[in-house]
This record gives structure tokens, C-alpha cells and sequence, in this order.
């Protein structure tokens, strides 16, 4: 009976996570449209409800609504099956992340190479889904992005190999309490450059826009996921978009002191905001990472796939490389407050 | 250490079980009227014409297979980054050579050209 | 409850190993390749390798498995081909086995599993990573660096066999784009102005 209790108690638990997180999943895409479109100098989407604010729902019926189709040349099993994976991982990453102090529900000592081994498999949602479809578009698509995806990955683990040098610890728990202090303990300044590749290769781990050739609407018509349609692709939308929250949410744990307040440590400023939940902080930081996401989509054109590569292979993993020596050396002579 | 596991594993069934229940929302709410224009996999509206799964560049086999090298490199590091501490210089020295060995295969790689792309 | 898990998982790795030598699909065989990989991850956790089991789903199911799928899915296997040596090659296959299962005994054998030895293993409160730390750069060292060897044969091997240069194709130089000045794009010359004519 008490280990059943305990089930129950975890499943709510888990409800408590994956509820907002769907939520902030609806309301991440309103906000992409609403600051694309003052962006770009025109409304976004304003008409349903109050600001257009239930367009989400809207949206999420539409989808539910639709038929789903099934091409009849793919391979119906797996064509079934990739959505299912793209967005199983998406999910289960989010059982270790601590939005606030002791707020985790997964304290594992291996949290940062778990999230790791989970990110690394949305990699095969797209290219099951690429393959499955039997269509060119989508294959090629696969492929690009399978490789963009997988060089990504190499300069994001080097990046968190520096923050793990840092921190002492592989439990991301621990790593924001060795961030304890204010935002020039926070691991953004000895790591600045890991903190800019990380970011850079979180925004292209997620396929996001100056990355996107997995997509390039207007050369491979959305890529993978172009011969699917209603709640399938939903799936798909819903994994793209809980990644770029992860990500957000690991740019704040592992560089901005997750849950820590900015303004620790400053005479006046720091006693004014004690009262302010960790959580507030934590959820800040994330939208701000959510709100650069847009920024970028809006403001740099799409890279060529060759100088994709370029950029991941040449150019970020040589800096981590030096960064991961210097933070070494760093570390062992007891270099600054973060040592 | 494993009870902090079965939070994981009771989220991973929960994650397919949202994931095929959306799917399945979708296969009862949502109209089936398959026809064989539909169906036909998506080639701008031209009939396809030959089976899309060709032959690719070697360099995608390239790529994954270096991934693969790295991958491990960074599972090296992984424990090497948390106990540097303990290990101190003879540690640090230790992976110091492991990297350099491992540089030496990525000079070559890029002296090759392996990292380009045309 | 530990039982439990363990027997499923279990039974798990043991159908889906089944599996993958035995569906006609390449691609279908992969995934359950990576179903067993999962199932051996999972039961290493249960014997509390935290970081050896989060390491094979990252490194074989994140790399290894993907580089698979992505030579499986690009390759036209011909399956009915693949089966027609079926039997022909069934005794040399299954003496491999024989051998290999022959192999594996005697290392268990030689091994002595004793108590002592699963005292370590199942300590859940000591940080597994870490213990693994102190002693992989330290004792071990030197099949540490020998792996590091093994990586750049792998790194070498690799592209000796898979590259090589196409003639004609234009790649982009950085390095020379960024050099170049403007007088060797440009020529500013002087011509006299023309009278228009109407």
C-alpha cells in the first residue's frame, strides 16, 4: 500500500511538471508570433480571444481536429512510431531539472549525463520520421539534420564538461548551489566562452532558426515532418518546443544560477527582492533564454549547411577545447572567487 | 540511489503514454477520407518517380562515425571533470595526454579535409 | 519490487535481442537493437553502475545506433539475397557462437566472482562517478591512454576508408574571404565622360 501511495505520488508530481510545461508549450508559440510580428512590424495573431491570447487552443484543436494521414508508401509502423520517440525524450529530460531549491524530482547523481543521453535520442524522432515517410524532401531533411544535430552535440557536452570542472558535480542541484551568490559567482563570467557555445549549439541541437535547414520552409518544405498532418505533427510541435524550454532552462541551471536571485549581494537591491520565490527567478531566466530563441528567429538569416558545419566542427569545438585547458589550469591553481 | 530512479522510469511510460494518447485523439476526433492523391508522398505535386531512399554522401557516414569518437571522448571527460580534486596533477596530467593524442586525430581530420564541406 | 523490474527488463532485452537478428526489416532490427540496448541500461542501473548505465545509452544508443540507422536506411539492403546463404553459412555461424559463448565462460570463471567483489558494485550510497574518477585516471591509466589510441586508429581508419576527393566541386576557403582587399575585387578606372547623343 505505501509503495503504491508513492506511485500515486510521483505520477502527480510529474503531472505538476508536464502540465505547465504543455501549457508553456501553447503560450511559447503565441509569444513567437506576437514578437515576430512587433519584429516585424505588424500584429501577430490578435483575433481569438482577448490579444488573440486563446489562439493556442485554437490552435491545439485544429490539430486534434484534422486528419491524419498516413502516406502509402511510408513505412506505417515506424511512420507512427517517430512521433511517439521525438517526444518521449523531450519529456522524460525534464524528471531532473530543479526549478527550485529541492524542487527536483529526480535528484540523481548522473542528472547532467542523463540529460545528455536524453537529448542525444530526439535525434531519432527525426530521422525515423525522414525515413518512414519515403520522401525525398523528408529524407533529405534527415539527413541534414541527423548530422547538424550529432556535431552539435559534441561542442554542447564539451561546453558542459567546463561547468562540470567548476561545479564538482554531475547533479545539477548541486551545480546551481556552487553558483550560490551573486550573479558575478554565477558560472557566465569564468565560462563565458562555453556559455556562448553552449547556447549556439542549443540553438542548433533544436533545429531553431539561423539553424533550421532541417525545416527550410522554402527549400524542403519543413523537412522531416512534411508528410505529416494533425495530432502527429503535434507531437512533433510539442517535442521541437519542450526542447527549446529545456535548453533555456539548462542555459539558466548550468551558467545563470537557476533559481538564484540576481541581485544577491547588492546592498540595497539584494534584502528588496528576498521575498521573491526561487521559482520566479528560475521561470525568468528561462523566458529570457526562450525570448533570444525569437530574437534570433527574427533577426539572422539562415546559415548555408556547409558553413553549419564549419561553425560546429571548426570553430566551436577548438574554443572548448582551449576554454576546457583554461578552466583545467584555472581550477587547479584556485583562480578567482568561482575555484 | 535506485529510488531516485523510479521517478524516472514511471516518466518515461507516462512520456508514451501522452504520446500515444494525443496520436489516438487525433485518429478518433479527426475525419478519414483517404484518396489516392492523399496519400501519395509530397514531391510539389508531381507524381514521385523513383523510391526516395538513395544513396548519400559518405561525408553523413563520416560525420556520424567521428560523432561517435567524440561522443566518447566526452564520456571520458565526464568523471575525469568531477573528481580533479582528488586525482590532482597526475590526473590532470593523465588527461592531458589523452587529449593530445585525441587533437592529434582531429588535426588530421581537419588537415584532411574530412570537416569540410563543398 | 527490485525483482519485479529486474525481470522485466529483463525479458525485455532477451525478446528484443531475439528480435534483431530475427525481423526481415534492417531498420526494424535496429530499433529493437536499441530496445535491448535500453533494457541493458536500465539492468546495470538496477546493479547500481549509475554512470555505466547512463554512458551506454548515451554513447551506443545516441552514437553508436544512429551511425547504424544511418547506413541501414541508405543502403538498399536486399533482404531476400541476404537470406538465400541462410543455411549455407549456419554451421560456420553457429561454431562462431560456440566459440564466443566458450570464451565468455572462461573469463567468468576466471573472474571468481566473490562476495567481496559484489560488496563494491552494490554500495548505492557511495557516488558511483566518482569512484569511478578516482580510479580510471589514477590505477588505471593506462588502458585509459591506450584507449585514447584506439580512438585516433579509429579516427584514421575512418576517413582513409570513407574519404575521398571529388574533383570539381567548389568549397568555401574563410580564410581567403576574409583577406581579400578591395583592390583586388575592384579597379577604379578613370574614362572620360561621354557626351550623350540625342
Amino acid at each position: 500500500m505505501a509503495e503504491l501511495t508513492e506511485l500515486l505520488w510521483i505520477v502527480a508530481k510529474i503531472g505538476a511538471i508536464i502540465g505547465p510545461l504543455i501549457i508553456a508549450v501553447a503560450y511559447m508559440t503565441y509569444a513567437e508570433r506576437r514578437i515576430l510580428g512587433w519584429i516585424q512590424d505588424r500584429h501577430g495573431c490578435n483575433t481569438v480571444g482577448p490579444f488573440g491570447l486563446l489562439q493556442p487552443f485554437a490552435d491545439v484543436f485544429k490539430l486534434l481536429l484534422k486528419e491524419v494521414t498516413v502516406p502509402a508508401s511510408a513505412n506505417k509502423f515506424l511512420f507512427v512510431v517517430a512521433p511517439m520517440l521525438a517526444l518521449m525524450p523531450a519529456l522524460a529530460a525534464w524528471a531532473v531539472i530543479p526549478f527550485a531549491d529541492g524542487w527536483v524530482l529526480a535528484d540523481i547523481n548522473a542528472g547532467l549525463l542523463y540529460i545528455l543521453a536524453m537529448t542525444s535520442l530526439g535525434v531519432y524522432g527525426i530521422i525515423l520520421a525522414g525515413w518512414a515517410s519515403n520522401s525525398k524532401y523528408a529524407l533529405l531533411s534527415t539527413m541534414r539534420s541527423g548530422a547538424q544535430v550529432i556535431s552539435y552535440e559534441i561542442a554542447m557536452g564539451f561546453a558542459l564538461v567546463g561547468v562540470l570542472m567548476t561545479a564538482g558535480s554531475l547533479n545539477l542541484s548541486d551545480i546551481v548551489n556552487a553558483q550560490a551568490g551573486a550573479f558575478w559567482n554565477w558560472y557566465w563570467l569564468p565560462l563565458l566562452p562555453l556559455f556562448v557555445v553552449y547556447w549556439i549549439s542549443g540553438v542548433a541541437e533544436t533545429n531553431r532558426a539561423p539553424f533550421d535547414v532541417a525545416e527550410g520552409e522554402s527549400e524542403i518544405v519543413a523537412g522531416f515532418h512534411v508528410e505529416y498532418s494533425g495530432s502527429a505533427f503535434a507531437l512533433f510541435f510539442l517535442a521541437e518546443y519542450m526542447n527549446m524550454i529545456l535548453i533555456s532552462a539548462l542555459a539558466t541551471i548550468m551558467f545563470f544560477g537557476g533559481w538564484y536571485s540576481p541581485f544577491t549581494g547588492i546592498p540595497v537591491l539584494g534584502p528588496m527582492f528576498d521575498w521573491v520565490p526561487g521559482i520566479v527567478w528560475f521561470l525568468l531566466k528561462t523566458a529570457f533564454f526562450l525570448f533570444c530563441y525569437v530574437w534570433f528567429r527574427g533577426t539572422f538569416p539562415r546559415y548555408r549547411y556547409d558553413q553549419i558545419m564549419r561553425l560546429g566542427w571548426k570553430v566551436l569545438i577548438p574554443v572548448t577545447v582551449v576554454w576546457l585547458v583554461v578552466v583545467a589550469v584555472f581550477h587547479i591553481t584556485g583562480f578567482g572567487p568561482w575555484y | 540511489m535506485l529510488e531516485n530512479y523510479l521517478p524516472i522510469l514511471v516518466f518515461i511510460v507516462i512520456g508514451l503514454v501522452i504520446g500515444t494518447a494525443l496520436l489516438a485523439v487525433g485518429y478518433v476526433l479527426g475525419p478519414r477520407k483517404p484518396s489516392e492523391g492523399k496519400l501519395a508522398a509530397y514531391e510539389c505535386g508531381f507524381e514521385a518517380f523513383e523510391d526516395s531512399r538513395m544513396k548519400f554522401d559518405v561525408r553523413y557516414y563520416l560525420v556520424a562515425i567521428l560523432f561517435i569518437i567524440f561522443d566518447l571522448e566526452i564520456a571520458f571527460l565526464f568523471p575525469w571533470a568531477i573528481v580533479l580534486d582528488d586525482i590532482g596533477l597526475f590526473g590532470f596530467a593523465a588527461m592531458g595526454i589523452f587529449l593530445a593524442i585525441l587533437l592529434l586525430g582531429f588535426l588530421y581530420e581537419w588537415k584532411k579535409g574530412a570537416l569540410e564541406w563543398e | 519490487m527490485l525483482q519485479i523490474i529486474f525481470y522485466v527488463f529483463a525479458a525485455i532485452l532477451l525478446f528484443s535481442a531475439v528480435m534483431v537478428i530475427s525481423v526481415k526489416n534492417p531498420v526494424h532490427a535496429a530499433m529493437f537493437l536499441v530496445l535491448s540496448f535500453f533494457s541493458a541500461a536500465a539492468i546495470w542501473l538496477l546493479g547500481g553502475a549509475e554512470f555505466l548505465g547512463i554512458a551506454l545509452v548515451l554513447v551506443y544508443v545516441g552514437a553508436v545506433m544512429v551511425l547504424f540507422l544511418f547506413v541501414l536506411m541508405m543502403l538498399d539492403i536486399n533482404t531476400d539475397i541476404m537470406r538465400q546463404g541462410f543455411a549455407r553459412y549456419l554451421p560456420l555461424g553457429a561454431a562462431i557462437g560456440v566459440v564466443m559463448v566458450v570464451q565468455m565462460l572462461l573469463v567468468i570463471g576466471a573472474a571468481q566472482i566473490t562476495p567481496e567483489a559484489g560488496a563494491v558494485v552494490a554500495d548505492p550510497d557511495v557516488n558511483n562517478i566518482k569512484m569511478i574518477g578516482q580510479v580510471l585516471y589514477t590505477v588505471y591509466v593506462y588502458p585509459f591512454e591506450l584507449a585514447a589510441v584506439v580512438l585516433l586508429v579509429a579516427i584514421i581508419a575512418a576517413i582513409m576508408l570513407t574519404l575521398h576527393k571529388r574533383p570539381g566541386t567548389k568549397r568555401q576557403d574563410v580564410g581567403k574571404q576574409v583577406r581579400v582587399r578591395k583592390d583586388e575585387r575592384l579597379k577604379v578606372i578613370s574614362m572620360p565622360a561621354e557626351k550623350r547623343e540625342r
